[in-house]
């Protein structure tokens, strides 16, 4: 189902400009990778989160080259719920949030991402964005041309058209960028398989530009089935700290009681929790907000985070799902054994989250020295800075001897992380923090996958010897009829049956 | 000579039981005495190595007998159509009509290839096991070797009508044929048998002349001597009653060598009875006359790793238990030398022939 998302202006669009960084457009390399992954990650949203099977085609096109930068062309389009024309500029042109006080796992805050796209796609080309939607159950398709205010974060349109539609539907944005894409394309087509690996139920169209000519990179789905869309849930008590708390409360009618707040604002707090906690923590049950100065809000906080609350547990989390993940990583490795294993939820410091794991072995996977992994948080690949993930440490650790793992072998480790909130590590969000509970999640995933991966290639083993037995005698058998029938001056024919019939037996016999 | 049918009939009595299994559905095995040490008994009072009673079955499904089973089997086809024939094959002829590449697909479906023998001691392994199994002789099977062993003397041999005076072939001498009961000793004029272990030094014996000189029939089998080597040996004593004396290097495998000679080899224990000379006599050269005779330094050769085993397990044997032979096996172990019967030749190779060898006879220092 749609689910409107509240549009609140920030004048803040300088700030990101002067901080691009943050944003992950730091060199001409990254900052092709960011904004093909932020249109796809908005794609993605506008059709799985509202039950579309998505179909989503992204296409790169070199117009010019200069030595090292080049002018790229990119275009992505999903069959999505499109985007009503009044918020079109907006929602591209100025830096908007979504609904700040809700928990949700999701690939992001919307539109951040893809306004830095539009920041930086100005300040090295100058040119215009242009996007085409239609929205779901509009019959017209606008087409918009458009550029940031920098100064005053506010859209300026430069041309806007509508006409009929064509059975188009869905959201279709052209952005150019300056950049290297001889470096970045090995990066872009992994984040594309990738891509394919966490969202099999969608089909995936990539044209990028190779050499004089372009290539194609096709991913079609392999279930129609989505996963369920990530719910909205309450914050749990553990996971607020007091500026959030404080702001919170700012936002609130001043005369609520605290009581009231606490079971409207947060998850798993029933009245009696709410009284029980607040008598224990020293606060009066009918007392108002109003009356609550900043350190008792301060008091508040802490008293929070240390109550013996109800674990926060996986509500509103989605993680893809054994029979999902493992289609995603057949579609995209073709190995020619996979395990995946979904983790009960769990949390830490006040956030629920939800570890999947994926292990691909054999098939089309080429041997490498360690195992190859490949990461997701939210959906979302995770392509930068693997040597401080979590899971690298994980997989680092394992002894996969103990598996029957001899390197170099064709490993593949997949891992999803689900969460409200992802520990990431620094401000990259490439890579996902060793929490101590989120690594023993991990952790158990990845041996879960393991043990089946032993299972699997210790009866893989067990064939080959019973196969290579059978073949040392098998391959004597016409000799040994032609023999005993030349000396017997016999038929050699049926010898040569009964002996192949009776070695068949034994193979069923064991 | 057996009668052809004989042989045919027996290789298909072994072949009719392995098709009666495989036609009631048993898995194929063939029974065959086994012929290592383990299998080879002393018999104390004949003075001869035997075969003892043990047999094992080879197993066609057994992964590590399989091609052992092929093997046998392919041999035993190659020589029963050799019967039908009228062929004589030598062995090295049925390794090359028994060798030819398998083709197959292994686990992984790759084209392999296999030879059905990779070595003519493979097949000339499946022969003997053949003949252990039918109880019959290669040479009774037809089957033929490429004869190395040499006689030279004042004796008269029948071959195919032919008479043959061995004291008349010049610096020649006449090659023992594999089969030596198919040839008839007509005549000996000789007081005993003188077995040299090298080829080289037969040469320059009879070139000498040796035999003439003292009377003797010069032999020798080229190192490890073939059964037609001893076969002839054995008629000499058995028939003519005539003395065996045994020349080596002095060394353990002129030892081994000279214990073939006399009591049978471990691999053949099964032929003893028909090739051993328990009567045969040692006369050297042994490890104390490289002391006694006082060689000359230059000619003594540092023993070798192998050879000090290959000592220690002679001294294991139970045919190499008497006290003489323990003393100069621990002689040997001792000093660490060697010499070859060449190294007489320091003294002039007249030093053997007149003085060495008949100085050994006449004052009998050999070892019986």
């Amino acid at each position: 189902m749609e689910q409107p998302e509240t549009f609140r202006a920030l004048g803040v669009a300088e700030f990101f400009y002067r901080n691009r960084a943050i944003a992950g457009f730091t060199n001409p390399t990254r900052s092709v990778y960011q904004t093909i992954r932020e249109l796809v990650e908005n794609a993605l949203d506008a059709t799985e989160m509202h039950g579309i099977p998505p179909d989503i085609r992204v296409i790169v096109k070199k117009l010019q080259s200069e030595s090292d930068f080049d002018l790229l062309e990119i275009t992505v389009e999903d069959n999505g719920i499109g985007i009503p024309p009044e918020h079109v500029p907006r929602a591209f042109c100025s830096v908007l949030y979504g609904s700040k006080y809700v928990n949700r796992q999701s690939r992001g805050v919307f539109g951040l991402g893809v306004k830095m796209a539009v920041l930086y796609s100005q300040l090295t080309t100058g040119r215009p964005v242009k996007v085409v939607t239609s929205p779901l159950g509009d019959p017209a398709v606008y087409e918009f041309e458009m550029t940031i205010d920098i100064k005053t974060n506010t859209p300026k349109v430069l041309k806007k058209s509508v006409s009929r539609s064509n059975n188009f539907q869905g959201t279709k944005v052209t952005l150019y960028i300056e950049g290297s894409w001889g470096s970045a394309k090995s990066r872009v087509v992994e984040y594309i398989k990738r891509t394919a690996i966490i969202a099999p139920y969608a089909n995936i169209y990539f044209r990028y530009p190779e050499d004089d000519s372009y290539r194609i990179l096709r991913f079609s789905r392999s279930t129609t089935e989505l996963p369920p869309a990530p719910r909205e849930v309450l914050p749990h008590p553990y996971g607020v700290d007091a500026e959030r708390l404080k702001s919170m409360i700012e936002h609130e009618e001043p005369n609520k009681t605290l009581l009231r707040f606490i079971t409207e604002h947060f998850a798993g707090v029933g009245r009696v929790t709410a009284a029980k906690f607040l008598r224990e923590s020293g606060f009066g049950v009918r007392r108002t907000l109003r009356t609550l100065k900043d350190k008792d809000i301060v008091r508040l906080a802490r008293a929070m985070k240390t109550w013996k609350w109800k674990r926060p547990g996986g509500e509103g989390l989605s993680p893809l799902g054994e029979e999902i993940l493992k289609l995603g990583i057949q579609e995209v490795l073709k190995p020619e054994f996979i395990a995946t294993t979904c983790r009960p939820p769990s949390s830490y410091e006040g956030y629920g989250f939800i570890v999947e794991c994926g292990l691909a072995w054999g098939g089309a996977i080429q041997p490498t020295q360690t195992p190859s992994i490949i990461r997701f948080a939210n959906r979302i690949p995770l392509l930068y800075d693997e040597n401080i993930d979590v899971t690298r440490k994980v997989v680092d650790k394992i002894d996969w001897s103990t598996y029957k793992v001899a390197f170099p072998a064709p490993l593949v480790v997949v891992t999803h992380v689900c969460s409200t909130k992802l520990p990431f590590h620094g401000l990259g969000k490439e890579a996902i923090a060793d929490i101590p509970e989120l690594e023993h999640e991990i952790e158990m995933a990845v041996r879960d996958c393991a043990r089946r991966l032993r299972e699997h290639l210790s009866r893989i083993e067990r064939e080959t010897r019973h196969i290579r037995r059978l073949i040392t005698i098998k391959k004597y058998i016409p000799i040994v009829a032609s023999s005993l029938s030349s000396i017997l001056e016999t038929n050699s024919k049926d010898i040569e049956d009964s002996l192949f019939k009776m070695l068949e037996a034994r193979r069923h016999g064991g | 000579m057996v009668d052809d049918t004989l042989v045919i009939s027996k290789l298909k009595e072994k072949a009719q039981r392995v098709f009666t299994l495989i036609k009631n559905g048993s898995p194929p095995y063939l029974e065959i005495p086994v012929r290592t040490l383990s299998n080879t008994i002393w018999d104390e009072k004949a003075k001869m190595l035997r075969l003892g009673d043990r047999k094992a079955t080879r197993k066609f499904f057994d992964v590590g007998e399989a091609r052992r089973f092929m093997q046998t089997l392919l041999v035993m086809s190659v020589i029963a159509q050799a019967r039908r024939e009228g062929d004589y094959p030598t062995i090295r002829d049925i390794y090359y009509t028994a060798k030819h590449t398998i083709t197959y697909q292994d686990h992984e479906g790759k084209t392999q290839r296999e030879n059905t023998f990779d070595e003519q001691s493979e097949s000339d392994e499946a022969i003997e096991d053949i003949e252990v199994m039918t109880g019959l002789f290669r040479e009774e099977m037809g089957v033929m070797f490429d004869a190395k062993g040499r006689i030279v003397g004042n004796m008269l041999v029948k071959s195919k009508e032919h008479t043959i005076d061995l004291s008349k072939l010049g610096v020649g001498a006449y090659a023992i044929p594999p089969n030596v009961n198919d040839i008839e000793i007509v005549k000996v004029e000789a007081d005993y048998v003188l077995v040299v272990e090298k080829g080289a030094i037969f040469e320059r014996l009879n070139n000498e002349e040796f035999w003439k000189k003292n009377n003797c029939i010069l032999v020798t089998g080229k190192g490890q001597p073939d059964r037609g080597t001893r076969r002839m040996i054995r008629r000499l004593w058995e028939e003519f009653r005539l003395p065996v004396y045994i020349l080596t290097d002095a060394d353990p495998y002129g030892f081994y060598i000279y214990s073939v000679y006399k009591y049978g080899s471990i691999s053949l224990s099964y032929e003893s009875e028909r090739l051993a000379v328990p009567e045969a006599k040692f006369l050297g050269v042994t490890i104390s006359d490289i002391y006694t005779y006082r060689i000359p330094k230059r000619y003594i050769i540092k023993a070798t790793e192998r050879d000090l085993k290959r000592a220690q397990e002679l001294m294991n044997y139970k045919w190499f238990q008497a006290d003489i032979w323990k003393k100069e096996l621990q002689l040997f172990l001792e000093r660490q030398e060697k010499v070859e019967i060449e190294a007489f030749s320091g003294f002039g190779l007249k030093f053997l022939t007149e003085t060495y060898i008949p100085e050994k006879i006449r004052k009998k220092k050999y070892i019986a």
